[in-house]
């Protein structure tokens, strides 16, 4: 017993070094096999909703923008419904985020994106207004879209797109591997996911300058 | 005049048929206006290049990208189509420009962009044109993005000069980046990032702020600020990495641009150092939790090692094992209250015998260990015959203070006087006594200790040891050298034969506990066998120790007696020797627990199972102890179901090479040891504490 307070004692002073000696980030810290960032976000109906609400459960995160010809590629194909649903199935927690800031061209109100997503037949659990730019930042999403996968556990072991075929082209969606279906097949069944980072691609989010 | 104006209409439609089906050279939108051009000055002369390219006009604010688009963008991408040998190289990009946009940072371009194409022509060309077709695919973007795509194509007469855009190739050709004559980079991972160092740089470079690109796309943090410093001509940066890196490449090529300057220059550079391990497997470290304990035991300090062995040993005393022993020396105590210095020679008796006794169980382990013996803690009552004497020792015990039999009348007079005049040997075989019973309880502290006394020099492991016994025989030295505890007991009177019996009553609990452990060793006949023998020896004490008897009746029942025990002896035996052929039993198998060994656990690793092992005995009262608490708890067992960890246990009631390795390994030497796993077989497992809590288990699964 005695070595397990010694080690605790030395890592709460570790911790609380690190804590104090590093350098906030301006942008992004979420890392690949790390525990996911917390947050706390509204969503389009005015709910909050928090990553700690789906805790030991899988999350899939997807930043998305109507306005962004990639996830038109996606959502008109069906491409992206079709993904959400077989993680539903599954018992996934699927959340759609927008983090377009409010003076952006392609911004949308909360009611107009909901409405978007309904058209689409699209079903995340819930879609999530980040239009402070907060949740974006947290978790380096930098193109729309941009998918993470969150394991039982809270750890982040998928963040990237949602595709290996980084084009605009519908007709690239059949031939590419989906590395979120991949990346959840693989976690649920408790294995390490193989391809756990990739180039995300698509239209840059609109953060505030 | 119908008929002449639908003449005229097919005509028409006819004569522009050609232009509408086939692409031309210029395809424009309302972003840009995208031409094919050719560069051509000799004609297309057999194996001589030529330049084409893709020319994009941008309308203000619009922009395309680099072929490291940064943190978003896709490169603009051409796909020619040319007659057979004619082959078309890779685009030559000229510098780009840094676009932040928010948070984030893109590279590309705007304005006026020409993206030329080297094109080699074989040597037997020899048409008299060369045709040419393009489909370019294009990322524009303002702050809204745009796919785009032309078909373009053009033919290329052969024997004349062709170069209708040739400044335009000239300026774009002059601002690809160029290689830096006489410079020599080199790179290397560290904790802040990627650290290139660049030396012979131009001289009128010197002091001023640089850009660099990297030529390969997610490897660095585009937008993340850079540490860089001049050192003469050198120039050193520090680029963080991509916090979502999916590329570790082992030499990159990067284009510099200097402050002022509008043309860059490529330098590449090999890069040293290990790249940090890309997106380790599922498993995470919740960044705020405390580490997990190591599996090997920290470095104790002696001085520190000795004082838990000491603690650890007044534990013992509240062992159950230890307890009933304990309760006989109490009984000693209300005996000798007036004699304070009885008492204390006692109580110094009893500590040597103790500290002997723990130093040569010690010393024994330590030379069979020598001796290459895969020996541990505890290993004593491994041996079912060991455990049958203790036993059967605890039965005439019990049965003496239950008043069955006298010791005076067993024993030949002249040793029962020995005892009463020595009793300072009583009180040292008494610490004889409790130490054999004591040890194979494995107390809190005393896990690490003898995890380390087995690592030291013979001399300091001993005196761990001895330590130990110091502390077991502490709280009844401090008795019997306070006096005051002594004038609290009651003076001697007929209570004493009430309690005496009382004292029989824990004895007889130790002994169907050791019945217990030989069933678990030798099975059910083992222990029936036992319980037979020990019925038998209890005859013969009656049967010789009883007063009141007369010496025929004594001999006749005597006789019986030893007859009886002959015959559970050759029940007894037998049973012990059928159950002490090796097929170590490593584990019971049950609904949740299956065996372990070394090799499960290695595969379940590599499977990415997390795994929790139970290192018990039979013998353990902790284990058994844990095993019906903490183990049987539903939460704890629904919280083991709910993670997927496999659950072993590893079995040590008999003696077991590979546990004692294994046990060995996480710097132990008794039992019970819990070991949680987690998924990330690069990890060392956590080592619980030797009583379990249902909290403890719990927060460690938490923390897999």
């Amino acid at each position: 017993m005695h070595n397990n307070t010694a080690v605790r004692l030395a890592s709460i002073v570790t911790a609380l070094g690190a804590a104090l000696s590093a350098p906030l980030p301006a942008f992004a810290a979420a890392a690949v096999g790390q525990a996911a960032p917390a947050f706390s976000a509204t969503d389009t109906s005015g709910k909050t909703v928090s990553l700690a609400d789906f805790k030991g459960r899988t999350v899939v995160l997807e930043w998305v923008n109507p306005g962004c010809p990639f996830v038109r590629k996606h959502y008109d194909s069906a491409n992206m419904q079709a993904t959400q649903k077989s993680a539903a199935a599954k018992g996934v927690v699927w959340l759609a985020i927008n983090s377009t800031h409010a003076g952006a061209s392609d911004y949308l109100a909360p009611a107009a994106l909901a409405g978007w997503m309904k058209d689409q037949g699209a079903a995340p659990a819930a879609t999530l207004m980040d239009a402070d730019g907060k949740l974006g930042r947290a978790y380096g999403a930098r193109t729309t879209p941009h998918m993470y996968v969150i394991d039982a556990r809270g750890a982040l072991v998928y963040a990237g797109a949602i595709d290996n075929k980084p084009t605009a082209n519908p007709a690239d969606i059949k031939g590419a591997t989906n590395h979120v279906n991949q990346a959840l097949a693989e976690t649920l069944a408790g294995k390490p996911v193989s391809v756990a980072t990739s180039q995300a691609y698509g239209c840059s989010v609109k953060y505030a300058d | 005049m119908r008929l002449l104006r639908t003449l005229l209409a097919i005509l028409t439609l006819g004569s522009s048929l050609p232009t509408l089906a086939a692409p031309g050279t210029v395809v424009t939108t309302d972003q840009v206006r995208a031409e094919l051009v050719a560069h051509a000055p000799q004609g297309v002369v057999a194996g001589q290049p030529i330049w084409l390219g893709l020319s994009i006009a941008h309308q203000p604010h619009w922009h395309t990208y680099w072929k490291n688009p940064g943190d978003s963008g896709l490169p603009t991408t051409l796909q020619w189509t040319l007659p057979e040998g004619v082959k078309a190289g890779e685009i030559e990009w000229p510098t780009p420009k840094r676009l932040p946009i928010g948070p984030l940072v893109n590279h590309g371009y705007d304005g006026k962009l020409l993206l030329p194409v080297r094109v080699e022509v074989p040597a037997g060309f020899a048409a008299d044109s060369l045709p040419i077709k393009l489909h370019a695919e294009w990322l524009v973007c303002k702050d809204v993005c745009i796919p785009e795509s032309g078909d373009f194509a053009l033919d290329l007469p052969a024997r004349a000069a062709w170069s209708p855009q040739a400044a335009a190739f000239d300026a774009a050709l002059a601002s690809a980046p160029r290689a830096l004559a006489g410079a020599t980079a080199s790179a290397s991972l560290t904790d802040s990032g990627l650290q290139i160092e660049i030396g012979g740089l131009p001289a009128d470079w010197a002091g001023k702020a640089i850009e660099l690109f990297p030529e390969t796309a997610g490897v660095l943090d585009n937008a993340a600020p850079r540490q860089a410093a001049w050192n003469g001509n050198r120039w050193t940066v520090t680029v963080p990495l991509s916090d979502q890196r999916f590329e570790s490449p082992q030499r990159m090529d990067a284009v510099l641009v200097p402050a002022g300057g509008a043309v860059g220059s490529r330098i590449g550079f090999a890069i040293a150092g290990n790249w940090p391990k890309l997106a380790p497997a599922a498993a995470a470290v919740p960044a705020a939790a405390p580490l997990p304990a190591a599996s090997t035991a920290p470095p104790l300090g002696l001085a520190a090692a000795l004082l838990f062995a000491l603690i650890g040993g007044a534990i013992l005393n509240l062992m159950p094992c230890v307890f009933p022993v304990l309760s006989l020396k109490v009984l000693g105590f209300a005996g000798h209250a007036h004699d304070r210095r009885a008492l204390m020679l006692g109580g110094v008796a009893y500590t040597a015998g103790v500290v002997l006794s723990f130093i040569g169980l010690a010393a024994l382990l330590l030379v069979l260990r020598a001796g290459g013996e895969q020996l541990g803690w505890g290993f004593q009552l491994q041996s079912p015959a060991v455990i049958a004497v203790l036993a059967a020792l605890f039965t005439l015990i019990g049965l003496n203070l239950a008043g069955v039999f006298e010791f005076g009348s067993v024993l030949p007079s002249g040793l029962a006087s020995l005892r009463a005049r020595h009793p300072l040997v009583d009180s040292l075989l008494t610490g004889v006594l409790a130490v054999a019973v004591a040890s194979p309880c494995t107390a809190p502290f005393m896990g690490a200790s003898l995890g380390l006394a087995a690592t030291l020099p013979a001399a300091e492991a001993l005196a761990i040891f001895g330590a130990l016994g110091l502390g077991m025989a502490l709280p009844y030295l401090a008795a019997s050298l306070w006096p005051g505890l002594a004038r609290t007991l009651p003076r001697p009177g007929a209570w004493m034969a009430r309690f005496k019996v009382l004292m029989a009553f824990p004895m007889f609990a130790t002994v169907v506990w050791l019945v217990w452990v030989i069933g678990q060793q030798t099975g059910i006949d083992g222990a029936a066998a036992l319980l037979a023998t020990l019925l038998a020896m209890a005859f013969i004490a009656w049967a010789l120790g009883t007063p009141g008897i007369g010496q025929v009746a004594r001999a006749a029942f005597g006789v019986v007696g030893v007859a009886s025990l002959v015959l559970a002896l050759s029940w007894m035996l037998p049973a012990f020797q059928a159950a002490a052929s090796p097929a170590p039993r490593t584990g019971e198998a049950g609904p949740h627990w299956q065996p372990w060994s070394e090799q499960r656990v290695a595969e379940l690793r590599a499977a990415g199972k997390p795994v929790f092992v139970d290192f018990t005995a039979a013998w353990c009262v902790t284990c058994q102890y844990n095993k019906r608490s903490t183990l049987a708890n539903a939460e704890v067992m629904a919280d083991f179901a709910a993670r997927g960890v496999v659950l072993l246990r590893a079995d040590w009631t008999r003696r077991d090479a590979a546990i004692t390795a294994a046990l060995a390994g996480f710097g132990r030497n008794g039992v019970p040891v819990y070991a949680l796993y987690g998924a990330d077989s690069a990890r060392p497992p956590q080592i619980l504490a030797e009583i379990l809590s249902v909290r403890e288990v719990r927060d460690a699964l938490a923390r897999l």
